[in-house]
């Protein structure tokens, strides 16, 4: 029984030491896999929206450094994209970064106007003059995916009677329901755009919101997992995080087509 | 009897041990999965590279390639501006936000008349044949297609679904005209949905219609007076 024990103990320690060990691996190497993702995303975008040199119109590129220059830039990319959209007939959204405005906008007009409460982005949509961020701002981003704490058609099944016995006549909808106004747009180009109700009008508003958030970090963190254990290196999301008043926020994402289209400004 | 207090405490010992083996390892999940979850995703920085740093160079302002730059970027700003804006048309037209039932209607881009309407209710009718219809308001820019005073109701098979009551085989069987129940002037969209009047003025600013807007007799008339036929209506 003595030299069981004796002979256990080491075991057991052995086993504990490579078990830490393994997973220290793991997690240096998901780490060091995540990091490497940002400069990915950069080099794509810089591949994709980059300044190619036209070798008939030579260009200073020390044109780029020019606050008029950009400031025009930055106008045209913004236009269009916009006019791009407009040409759709489709309901489409426009974000103001500089000045904190959105507007709904159905074919250039616009429909419904609001300004963000609080903003927070990425480091690279605060940069505003980069030629990259600019130049990819210049196409709409395109709502490939929703996440959405309310249903996009709030629908309601009902069966028909069978003769008039069975009816009923409708009852007066209940307007006083509430529920918080938190979505996620995740965009073509691997942009994710948060928009979360600024008011907490319930007390648990701040509980589902915090889970609501919760639920689609554990989906990209499960999503980057299974990118980093197959050897590949996880899509970097840039990100524009916003803050809207309840009302703004539920009727932009009731109006936005489940493929809808957004013009950046910033 | 005199080994009780010792295996007792021992057994005390066993059970804080495991206890505090399993909060350990509780702690470790947790700390690995706020690890993976909040703290490695907020490491992730895109590289900006060389942060831009704006000179507004003299000598490159006296650069004629910049001048030359400037005024194409001025003129593609100027040649979408003045596209952007014909999108918007100097003609009167409505607005409908069917989330909060309401309208605005604009006349040389000034906003003239807003009120209360109602929308698509979002209900489903099913009937055990299988048949089904959605009653909401489609979303999107359309254009009056047509103007009615006095206008009738013709109503659809789901008219007669709805209240149980058979579906004249039909189109044109009079049973399926209503006179009166559409206020006085009707304007089409097109595939059947009509902007037009109600008897039933308490549910103005409520999700109600089968997919037409009801609007109340005054704001109804403004509108038809205001609107004409071409005129652009924006749904959302």
């Amino acid at each position: 029984m003595e030299t069981e024990t004796a002979a256990t103990k080491p075991d057991r320690r052995y086993v504990m030491i490579t078990a830490g060990a393994i997973i220290m691996a793991v997690i240096l190497f998901y780490t060091l896999m995540t990091m490497l993702a940002p400069s990915k995303k950069m080099n794509s975008l810089k591949d994709e929206f980059g300044y190619k040199q036209d070798e008939k119109v030579k260009i200073n590129d020390t044109i780029f450094t020019d606050s008029t220059y950009m400031s025009l830039f930055r106008e045209l990319a913004f236009l269009k994209a916009r006019t791009s959209i407009a040409e759709t007939d489709s309901i489409y959204l426009t974000m103001n970064l500089a000045d904190s405005g959105v507007t709904l906008e159905i074919s250039g007009v616009t429909v419904a106007r609001t300004k963000l409460a609080r903003l927070s982005a990425s480091k690279m949509f605060r940069e505003r003059n980069s030629y990259v961020i600019t130049s990819m701002l210049s196409k709409p981003f395109t709502i490939s995916r929703n996440f959405a704490s309310i249903p996009k058609e709030p629908l309601m099944i009902k069966m028909a009677p069978k003769d008039t016995s069975e009816y009923k006549p409708d009852i007066i909808p209940d307007t006083a329901d509430y529920e918080p106004v938190n979505f996620i747009m995740e965009m073509d180009n691997g942009t994710v755009v948060y928009v979360y109700q600024e008011e907490k009008l319930n007390t648990g508003d701040g509980l589902h919101l915090f889970f609501f958030d919760l639920r689609y970090r554990m989906y990209d963190a499960w999503r980057n997992i299974k990118n980093v254990f197959t050897f590949r290196v996880p899509e970097y999301h840039p990100f524009i995080k916003v803050r809207l008043p309840r009302a703004d926020a539920k009727i932009i994402y009731r109006a936005l087509p489940e493929h809808g289209q957004i013009a950046v400004y910033r | 009897m005199e080994n009780e207090p010792a295996s007792d405490s021992r057994m005390i010992r066993d059970t804080r041990m495991k206890l505090l083996k399993w909060i350990v390892i509780l702690l470790a999940a947790l700390s690995l999965f706020f690890l993976f979850v909040y703290i490695i995703p907020s490491l992730q920085k895109i590289p900006g590279g060389k942060k831009v740093v704006i000179t507004n160079s003299a000598s490159l302002k006296k650069d004629p390639s910049y001048k030359k730059q400037i005024a194409q970027l001025n003129r593609d700003i100027q040649r979408l501006s003045r596209k952007y804006n014909s999108y918007t048309s100097g003609q009167s037209y409505i607005v409908i936000n069917t989330t909060d039932n309401l309208f605005y209607l604009y006349r040389n881009k000034k906003l003239v008349r807003e009120g209360h309407c109602s929308t698509g209710s979002f209900k489903m009718l099913k009937t055990e044949e299988g048949r089904s219809w959605i009653f909401k308001t489609p979303k999107g820019k359309f254009t009056i297609q047509g103007k009615q005073t006095n206008p009738a109701w013709r109503r659809p098979d789901w008219a007669f679904v709805e209240e149980g009551l058979p579906v004249p085989e039909r189109q044109d069987d009079p049973s399926r005209y209503e006179y009166g129940v559409l206020g006085d002037y009707a304007l089409a969209l097109g595939d059947g949905y009509l902007i037009h009047g109600t008897i039933y003025k308490r549910f103005l600013g409520m999700p109600v219609t089968h997919g037409c807007v009801r609007l109340n007799d005054e704001d109804l008339k403004a509108i038809f007076n205001t609107l004409s036929i071409g005129s652009k209506v924006y749904i959302f």
